[in-house]
């Protein structure tokens, strides 16, 4: 990963992608793959299949199982009466031993994981073979917030799609893990970093942006899907940023603004748009009736100090809605305004359908916040219809971080984090994991220093205080907590709802477990010897239904690393 | 190395040439970097206690100083008089050319356990390893601090503190929410790595 690569690999790649060879970060490209020879073959993955994926009961075609991201899987194979006789059919070891955090995804037998640094294999799906390992040259600047990771790659035509730590947009040929073509989507010098999951829809790549500890500029960007041309870009922080001087947030707590002091600093320094931050981390769901995406946008920069950033920050810690074709906006609901405790919208929202105000079903967006809270809104207008029970405990919201700490809970990490949750349609749970961490935050006041680390202060974790986490079963009719398990440690990762009426998600310590969906009793549990802080998924093959996970620990709470990819599978 | 010695290369490479200007480029690189030997040490172990090890060091980050010495982010009189001479393409070749080599080694004192079980605490509290990485090894933009010089680093997590080092407020942020004593037990822990 040198500057100076050798000079056969320079031509060699230089030949591979011609059109490219004028751009200088291309010298350091250099694929590695092999050929596949194994079992499954990719063929094409049709616009029609992803449109059905939710009811796909052999492939796991999306990050979070289907457009609408409901992480609920169709196949009832593996089921609460069988579930205690869960074994491993294989683990894959991957050469990079650090945080997983990939959504495995499954076509025709073949399976694509990415791991830490942005690396991806395709593997056997049935045996856990390697097909093919691509590396991607990246250039010598590289950011990140929580963890060189990568949370997977998206399918569309015989193309894998992925995104960089270096920032760049990846389409890969799905049999050889070879580079069809490549972008920057944004200068890594100023901060912009990628790791989530692309979605691929209708002709159209969708991706969003790291950098909100960094000053950068948010958005979400649509590439064409054959050429890797730019489409349409939609600015999370718009040009007009401050709203509406919000006093206080949607539950109605009090968030302590002194407006007075933020409408004199605008009038010094002007909107602060420029260096507002507002990443997106995680993939928009699509509601295809529509044509319109749904995704939550992260913090303002710098996360803890208020005072150089004037008004509401739109549309930061926010869920918005896009027209698909032209990325206009539709509606956004802000969850917290002038945000400066980086409890901000991370964990990606589902389209599923509500109850409204009166009980009658309406098409709904759910999103689970790091305040603790599952949030029920309206598809049509983004407005919000309830929201839950808090899921772990809140203390002196919403107090302001002061030169010296104020305690404040839940920590900053949530509630729930960019896990991504799972919904039982047919029991109206929602399936939330959380982190309960105590911190204080800390405020100290610097200048933009041009994508460097701009964090505004400190969140500090209370070394003498208790942490935990749960999982917690809403139920998003009512906003009433139906189950909820306590786990020694704060949770990060995912969980995966099936048919089966079980609810699969994995901890810290190694823990993998199963959960009776409707209860919330332990029906199996696993230890991986590594942290389980990634989302499941599930496929079949040839009749056989496998639950996967990665196991490689989380660089953000420091546990156990590790480098499996582990299927599993009732024999 | 020059803009120029590098789109030749890029020519060359992309009619399929074969390379042979590889001897040229090292000598051109290697004079530049035997000015920083001087202070930064001939084998990378720099000649004083306040002088950082350079070798084996990320890349984007040697990079990342050079310019920021250069644009007056960083300020250190040594450092932004030899920087403000270096071009954008010089200093990314000195930043790959040191961080192609070896991590030396300076035999620093491993910590007690004591001081250890601080420097663990402190970490798990403000979480320095989720941006160093595991045994603080450090990534792209991000340094390595394990076996770093223990004067340097002291002297720099100071400068941080105070704001004298200017180029990371995220950094000084960090380091002015940890207490001095924290700091004191990474600093040797880090160094003894
Ligand atoms: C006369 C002595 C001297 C020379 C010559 C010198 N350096 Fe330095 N360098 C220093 C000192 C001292 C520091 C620490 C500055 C500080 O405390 O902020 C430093 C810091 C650095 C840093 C920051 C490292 C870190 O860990 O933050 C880099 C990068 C660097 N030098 C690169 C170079 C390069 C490349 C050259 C040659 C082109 C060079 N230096 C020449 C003395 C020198
Ligand atoms: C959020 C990410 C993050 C965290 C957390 C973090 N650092 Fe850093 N640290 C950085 C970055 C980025 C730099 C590079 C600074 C620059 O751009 O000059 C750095 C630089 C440093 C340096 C300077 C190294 C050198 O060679 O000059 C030291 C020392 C350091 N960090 C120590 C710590 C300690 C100790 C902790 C925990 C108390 C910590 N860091 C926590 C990101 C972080």
């Amino acid at each position: 990963m040198k500057f100076l690569g050798t000079p056969l690999a320079l031509a060699a790649v230089l030949a591979l992608s011609a059109p490219l060879a004028s751009q200088a970060q291309e010298i350091k490209a250099a694929t590695e793959t092999k050929p596949s020879s194994k079992y499954g073959d990719m063929s094409v993955v049709t616009q029609d299949q992803l449109n059905r994926a939710a009811t796909d009961s052999s492939n796991f075609l999306q990050t979070n199982g289907d457009y609408r991201q409901q992480r609920f899987y169709p196949n009832r194979q593996i089921n609460a009466s069988n579930v205690a006789k869960l074994r491993p059919a294989w683990i894959f070891q991957t050469e990079i031993k650090e945080s997983l955090e990939t959504s495995p995804i499954v076509v025709n037998g073949v399976m694509f994981v990415t791991t830490s640094f942005s690396q991806v294999y395709a593997l056997d799906a049935r045996t856990g073979e390697e097909m093919w390992h691509f590396t991607p040259k990246m250039g010598p600047i590289t950011t990140f917030c929580c963890g060189p990771n990568n949370r997977g790659v998206a399918v569309s035509g015989n193309l894998v799609y992925m995104a960089t730590l270096d920032s760049q947009l990846i389409a890969l040929d799905a049999k050889t893990g070879k580079v069809v073509w490549k972008t920057e989507i944004a200068d890594p010098e100023d901060g912009y970093s990628e790791t989530m999951a692309p979605t691929v829809v209708k002709g159209k790549v969708l991706i969003g942006t790291n950098g909100g500890e960094y000053g950068i500029k948010g958005f979400v960007k649509a590439y064409d899907a054959l050429t890797g041309k730019l489409v349409w870009t939609f600015n999370t922080v718009p040009d007009k940023s401050i709203g509406v001087w919000a006093e206080k947030d949607p539950t109605g707590r009090v968030l302590h603004r002194d407006i007075a002091a933020e409408k004199a600093q605008l009038a010094k320094t002007g909107d602060p748009s420029k260096t507002l931050g507002g990443g997106v981390w995680q993939n928009p769901a699509v509601d295809l009736d529509t044509n319109r995406i749904y995704f939550v946008v992260g913090n303002p920069s710098p996360d803890l100090d208020g005072a150089q950033r004037p008004g509401d920050n739109l549309y930061t810690d926010s869920l918005v809605s896009l027209d698909l074709d032209t990325g206009k906006y539709v509606c956004h609901f802000q969850y917290v305004p002038h945000d400066v405790w980086d409890l901000d919208a991370v964990s990606p929202p589902v389209i599923t359908n509500v109850a409204d105000k009166d009980g009658k079903p309406i098409k709904g967006i759910l999103h689970a916040g790091k305040t603790g809270h599952v949030y029920v809104h309206d598809a049509k207008d983004c407005s919000l219809i309830r929201y839950s029970e808090a899921m772990v405990p809140q203390e002196n919201m919403w107090v302001l971080p002061t030169k010296e700490g104020a305690r404040m809970l839940p920590g900053a990490n949530g509630g729930v984090e960019w896990s991504p949750i799972a919904t039982n349609p047919s029991l109206g749970l929602a399936y939330a994991i959380n982190l309960h961490q105590p911190m204080t935050y800390q405020v100290q006041s610097s200048a933009y220093p041009s994508g460097k680390l701009w964090l505004g202060g400190a969140f500090k974790v209370i070394p003498t205080e208790e942490q935990w986490g749960n999982v917690t079963a809403v139920d998003y009719n009512t906003g009433k907590i139906r189950w909820q398990v306590k786990t020694p440690q704060p949770m990060i990762g995912g969980i995966l709802a099936t048919a089966g009426g079980l609810v699969f998600t994995g901890e810290g310590n190694g823990e993998f477990k199963a959960y009776d969906a409707e209860n919330g009793s332990v029906l199996w549990h696993f230890q991986a010897g590594a942290g389980v802080n990634a989302p499941p998924s599930s496929y079949a093959i040839e009749g056989k239904q496998y639950i996967v996970v990665g196991a490689g620990g989380n660089t953000q709470l420091d546990y156990k690393r590790g480098n499996s990819i582990i299927a599993f599978t009732v024999d | 190395m020059s803009l120029k010695i590098l789109s030749k290369m890029l020519i060359a490479a992309a009619c399929g040439a074969i390379l042979t200007s590889g001897a040229v480029r090292a000598d051109t690189i290697e004079e530049k970097a035997a000015v920083c030997s001087g202070c930064h040490g001939e084998k990378g172990v720099p000649v004083n206690a306040v002088t950082p090890i350079i070798w084996g060091q990320m890349e984007g980050y040697l990079y990342l100083e050079l310019r920021d010495f250069k644009k007056g982010a960083r300020k250190n009189e040594i450092m932004s008089g030899i920087a403000s001479s270096l071009e954008r393409d010089d200093m990314l070749a000195l930043a790959a050319y040191f961080a192609a080599k070896p991590w030396p080694n300076l035999n620093q004192p491993s910590a007690s356990d004591a001081v250890t079980k601080q420097a663990a605490t402190a970490n798990g509290s403000i979480g320095c390893t989720g941006c160093h990485l595991d045994k603080y090894q450090g990534t792209g933009s991000v340094p390595r601090l394990a076996g770093q010089n223990h004067d340097y680093l002291a002297k720099t997590l100071a400068d941080f503190r105070s704001g004298e080092r200017g180029n990371n407020p995220g950094m000084s942020s960090l380091a002015s929410a940890t207490s001095e004593s924290d700091l004191a037990a990474l600093e040797t822990y880090l160094a003894g790595m």
